[in-house]
């Protein structure tokens, strides 16, 4: 056992600590100012500043430096992820492109892609959104109904794609689209790497319960997109979603502890402002979710564990997003009995509740997006326990 | 960063894993359970934990023990559980902590070793009311709790009076020591022992709990209704999952417990107390779960679901239920 990192680990912490503390200004860490700056001016900021933090070598943390990664080690991709959210870093606003599109471009993509894809995304010249989710193919990808017909060079493609996170941000868009007409399920697929900055591309934003407009739907009508612009093989986008979805890692876990742990610390903080601290429900019901949080901290470090083992985690992702989505709500559920039946007031006396609110609004997304909890049990039951199908 | 057991250390659980297996499986713990007149110490398991160094694991090396940690004992302890083996290892090796926390050189050099080597039984209890002492009846030594510190007692220095318990897994009694001796420590190492008494109950608790969940499954890949296997059904695949993620979980939670004990790290406190809510109820949670996923033969004597279910039973309680721990959570992070 040893829970340690190790010195050159510890001197990254140290150098990213300093660059964080002279790079976000105070007002950053203030409760609710990325809510009350509105979504467009957000992304804006976060679009810049992220852009410097690459310049300043602080991304692509575990990426090879061939790709304009830092060639890191996977203690220090969670070091990077615990140090920002402890420094109240923003969001990243390229976060599908970050985690899924470049690694697999970097496994499967062509030279070309290698070349042109991973660098500018890594500075945000290139936002990426990702279109799997349909009207008709949510849970059930394989639904898909969005159509590519090749015309000599180019498919042209027609359909509609939704719940697109950056949606009216994006600049490129990977895309499942049926190339093979006719093809059923799993077959004819194929990942299209498609500009939204033309005719054919509509984006639109939806506005989410909590009032944000964080995604939103896409339209192609007639969107072209050259048949070279593929990633993987044309026909066997299936696979290629699957590898790109294999690198849902849970080592981020330690960055989300971090931050719930702060929530946590922050509703611990309204009770005993409310004099709630006291009430016995009250304080077994923190405890069972801060119970949960520690155990969320414990599976990041053995999910770190064994990727620096190089051990295949197999199915295992699903639970890491188990825990921690369904904790995070319960987490969130807690604040609302704390307040009891003032949950659902704007304020309490001094206190702002809105920015709370946010929070707690956005807690009931996180077990439908990436995979909803419904599905992790299954997979955890039919991959990792061998229930049959 | 390496949060895991080394192979030296999962080596211990697969030793005992497989000497239950081959040696002690369920039918002979149906023996001790149907027998409750029995000591409950069945001699061949116990041979085989002084040989094979079960108890021996955190005897220091100069009183012939290994001189390992809680790490190691809490391995044996998860596979003790997982086997819902009787005996009394845990009270034995929990006597020989207390000695060597808090005993004497002299009280030290006369019982460690032969606590080691298996030569003597140990019992130890930290209630009050020294009631329902785990094979108090079978102790050559008891420590127990007087007052503020801990008084060791000889066999011929305390009476027993057996307390039946529905957990045939173990044997209880009431203790009445007429004569001990202090550990001159006790006082001093009696936050210590309770949290390495809590680990290993915790640790039992996962090792009956991942056993329950696996035994499940097979069953329910097997059995058929409607024509299909039931572990086909979603409403089960859906609750055997998350019944995965708990568990797996208490384990995570009882191994970090264990290490951050052995070392004094900081917040020693809160990962025991997380570790014994979250194994008790990932372990009550499991074996009930065995029990209504067998359907009726899950209730009946004849099957082993009710082994598991009542050995949670009991040990949840031990030392601060879920909700015990819970409070003390509280109390350590919101005061």
């Amino acid at each position: 056992m040893d829970l340690t990192y190790t010195e050159a680990e510890e001197e990254f912490r140290r150098e990213l600590r300093t660059w964080l503390g002279a790079n976000i200004p105070d007002e950053w860490t203030r409760p609710g100012f990325w809510e009350a700056l509105g979504d467009d001016e957000s992304f804006r900021v976060r679009r810049d500043w992220e852009r410097d933090k690459a310049l300043a070598g602080f991304a692509g943390i575990e990426w090879p430096t061939e790709f304009g990664g830092r060639g890191g080690t996977p203690g220090m991709k969670a070091i990077y992820d615990e140090e920002t959210v402890r420094a109240h870093a923003p969001r990243t606003v390229n976060p599908l492109g970050l985690a899924f599109l470049a690694p697999t471009v970097m496994a499967i993509g062509s030279d070309a892609q290698k070349k042109e894809i991973v660098g500018p995304l890594l500075r945000n010249e290139v936002i990426w959104c990702q279109g799997f989710s349909e009207p008709g193919a949510g849970s059930d990808l394989a639904a898909l109904a969005t159509k590519g017909v090749r015309d000599g060079d180019d498919f042209v493609v027609n359909g509609q794609k939704v719940w697109t996170t950056n949606a009216v941000h994006g600049d490129k868009i990977f895309t499942m689209v049926r190339t093979e007409p006719g093809s059923q399920r799993h077959r004819g697929i194929s990942m299209l790497l498609i500009d939204m900055h033309q005719d054919g591309v509509d984006a639109r934003p939806l506005k989410q319960m909590s009032g944000a407009s964080e995604f939103g739907e896409v339209f192609f009508d007639d969107a072209r997109v050259a048949a070279t612009d593929v990633l993987g093989e044309i026909g066997d986008g299936w696979r290629t979603a699957m590898l790109l979805l294999s690198f849902e890692r849970g080592a981020s876990g330690i960055g989300q502890y971090t931050e719930f742990r702060r929530q946590y610390d922050e509703i611990v903080e309204v009770a005993r402002t409310l004099g709630r601290d006291t009430d016995p429900v009250i304080r077994g019901r923190l405890a069972k979710v801060l119970t949960e949080l520690e155990c969320l901290r414990l599976h990041a470090m053995h999910v770190l564990t064994q990727v620096e083992q190089g051990r295949d985690l197999g199915f295992e992702a699903s639970m890491t997003k188990l825990q921690w989505s369904e904790t995070f709500q319960d987490l969130w559920e807690v604040h609302d009995d704390v307040l009891g039946e003032d949950a659902t007031l704007d304020s309490l006396g001094d206190l702002d509740l809105r920015p709370l609110h946010a929070q707690a609004m956005w807690s009931r997304s996180v077990t439908i997006w990436g995979g909803s909890s419904q599905v992790q049990r299954t997979i955890t039951a039919e991959r990792v326990l061998g229930l049959p199908r | 960063m390496f949060f895991a057991l080394t192979d030296d250390q999962r080596e211990f659980g697969t030793a005992v894993t497989t000497y239950l297996a081959e040696r002690f499986d369920l039918e002979a713990v149906r023996g001790v359970v149907e027998d409750p007149a029995g000591d409950g110490n069945p001699a061949a398991l116990w041979k085989a934990a002084a040989e094979q160094g079960w108890l021996a694991v955190t005897v220091p090396e100069e009183h012939d023990g290994l001189g390992l940690g809680l790490i190691e004992a809490q391995v044996i302890a998860r596979s003790l559980g997982a086997g819902v083996a009787p005996g009394p290892w845990r009270g034995t090796v929990l006597a020989a902590e207390a000695i060597r926390l808090a005993g004497s050189p002299e009280q030290q050099a006369a019982w460690l070793p032969k606590l080691a080597s298996g030569e003597a039984v140990g019992a130890f209890s930290l209630r009050a009311n020294r009631t329902a002492v785990e094979y108090a009846t079978v102790a050559d030594v008891v420590v127990l709790r007087d007052g503020d510190g801990l008084v060791l007692v000889e066999r011929g220095g305390f009476s027993t009076e057996p307390v039946g318990s529905y957990d045939g897994t173990t044997r209880l009694a009431a203790v009445h020591a007429e004569k001990g001796e202090a550990l001159p420590g006790g006082a001093a190492a009696l936050a210590e022992l309770t949290a390495r008494a809590t680990v290993l109950v915790a640790s039992d608790l996962a090792g009956v709990a991942r056993e329950a969940i696996t035994r499940t499954v097979a069953y329910d890949r097997e059995r058929e209704q409607f024509g299909v296997p039931v572990g086909s059904f979603q409403a089960i695949k859906h609750a055997l999952a998350d019944l995965h993620v708990g568990v797996t979980m208490a384990e995570h939670a009882v191994l970090y417990a264990a290490h951050a004990v052995d070392t004094g790290a900081d917040g020693a406190d809160l990962a025991v107390a997380v570790a014994k809510a979250k194994a008790s109820d990932a372990a009550l949670a499991a074996t009930a779960a065995m029990i209504q996923y067998h359907g009726g033969i899950g209730y009946t004597w004849e099957h082993e679901a009710h082994l598991f279910y009542k050995r949670a039973k009991r040990l949840v309680g031990q030392y601060g239920d879920a909700d015990a721990q819970r409070e003390r959570i509280a109390t350590l992070t919101i005061g």
